[in-house]
């Protein structure tokens, strides 16, 4: 079958730009999946390189140009980006279309998602940290990811849509298989799957209207009056559901793993327990280190880019961990340092697709972590870590992580 | 001295509001930067240039002199 958003072969790629690099593969023995990323600078390939791998792609290493990536959408287009390319790959509403059209569920959504709104969420968040953190914090250690990391934004999201929490078991089965399974049958049925959980709870919401989020995508009007089209309303929930989770639970992880060998940091956040500006600004720090996503875009015409030839449908991946590690944006780029003041990093993306759920993600974090070191002040990397529990790919992570304490 | 944003570029980050939320807020339909007095007091004003410096989109500036 021919793919009809399918990538040019590379006779347009001079040999000097190809690299061998396969993004899903991890070393044995690297612990820290971010590393093959940073190799690349470390190993001195070109700053705009072309790897055969996974359908062929481009990989942008500098700050400058992933920033171009992100705001120069009429190049670099957020429509059909799956890489290997898969067809037909849902349209996920905002995030799979160009501006302006993006702009009917991003306004539609943005409400729900600013600083305002989460500050409202601040009680619920609060809850559910301290009765999970409590569940565990006398047993003396835990696999932070199953304990913690992947449940905490899935009960989070179950909230947001006006789902009882008895349905955890059955969300957390969903999306562990639509994150870490690589057989394309199972993922296939997987995506039928999330795709029927949405259309019931949908049409739940269409007969039984609430204020959470689901009720407010299924209620809305467009500018003529109209529902917005039942697809579009899927795509949108299948978003909200691909975007809050996986993304949320790796960079807890990184996090969690980094504090757990790091006594000094530990006992930073302690102090500023009661200072949450400061304790936000040393969050932010974290938030520009541990970045776990690597974002595609597809390239829509023909064009020259920094003196390199692109083709139509040629696929870029933007890593944010590069951007944010670039030294001639930030100064001591591989030190984490939680007083750094001036911090631009791009783990939410910038321009007009940034991450919108951002304020969500970071207060997530900020009161898990407030919460766990009130019950938790000190922990450690267990000694017994599973092997082969990191994975990379467009989010990168750990399937395990067991702390003590 | 005053601040001056540009909403077409602002995309809601809201790290000004993070860092100096006495001069800076956001608004709760969209989520952009809110600028409640643009001339600010001077014991705010490293407060402000750092808020100005962490914009990731560049949309804030601080212009001299006062609004005609």
């Amino acid at each position: 079958m021919t793919l009809q958003w399918a990538p040019s072969p590379p006779d347009h790629v001079p040999a000097d730009l190809i690299v061998d690099f396969d993004f899903f593969q991890t070393p044995e023995g690297l612990t820290d999946p971010v590393q093959i990323w940073h190799d690349l600078v470390r190993r001195g390939v070109p700053p705009i390189f072309y790897t055969p791998r996974n359908g062929g792609h481009w990989v942008f290493l500098k700050y400058s140009d992933i920033v171009e990536g992100y705001r120069n959408h009429e190049i670099f287009s957020t429509y059909q980006t799956p890489i290997p390319p898969i067809e037909p790959f849902p349209v996920m509403q905002p995030q799979g279309v160009d501006p302006p059209d993006h702009n009917i569920f991003r306004k539609l959504l943005a409400p729900m998602f600013t600083p305002l709104a989460v500050r409202r969420m601040t009680d619920g968040l609060q809850h559910r940290a301290e009765t999970m953190i409590a569940s565990f914090a006398d047993k003396g250690g835990c696999d932070f990811i199953a304990d913690y990391a992947s449940r905490f934004p899935t009960g989070t999201f179950l909230d947001l849509f006006g789902l009882p929490e008895e349905r955890l078991p059955e969300f957390l089965a969903l999306s562990e298989t639509f994150f870490r399974s690589t057989d394309p049958a199972v993922r296939a049925q997987n995506l039928t799957d999330i795709y029927a959980v949405l259309e019931v709870l949908f049409r739940d919401k269409e007969r039984n209207p609430g204020s959470d989020i689901a009720s407010t995508i299924v209620t809305a009007r467009d500018e003529n009056g109209n529902q917005h089209p039942w697809q579009d309303i899927l795509n949108c929930g299948f978003l909200l559901f691909v975007a809050g989770l996986d993304t949320v639970t790796n960079t807890m992880a990184y996090v969690w793993r980094y504090l757990a060998s790091a006594p000094e940091a530990r006992a930073q956040f302690r102090e500023r327990l009661d200072d949450p500006v400061a304790f936000q600004l040393a969050i932010e720090e974290l938030m520009r280190i541990n970045a776990v996503s690597n974002i595609f875009r597809r390239v829509t015409q023909d064009c020259e880019y920094k003196g390199i030839q692109f083709r139509r449908n040629d696929r870029v991946i933007l890593s944010n961990t590069l951007a944010n590690r670039d030294a001639s944006v930030f100064q001591n780029p591989q030190a984490i340092d939680l007083d750094r003041q001036v911090n631009n990093h791009v783990t939410f993306g910038v321009g007009p697709h940034r991450c919108m759920g951002s304020h969500l993600a970071k207060r997530e974090i900020m009161i898990s972590l407030q919460e766990w070191l009130r019950q938790i002040p000190d922990f450690e990397l267990a000694e017994d870590q599973d092997k082969g529990s990191i994975f990379g790919g467009s989010v990168m992570g750990f399937t395990s992580l067991k702390l003590r304490w | 001295m005053r601040i001056v944003a540009n909403l077409q570029v602002c995309q809601g980050h809201a790290r000004c509001e993070d860092l100096c939320p006495e001069v800076f807020s956001t608004d709760a339909v969209e989520g952009k930067v809110v600028i409640e007095q643009s001339e600010f007091a001077p014991e705010l004003e490293d407060k402000v240039r750092m808020a100005v410096r962490n914009c990731p989109e560049g949309a804030l500036r601080i212009a001299k002199g006062t609004k005609a």
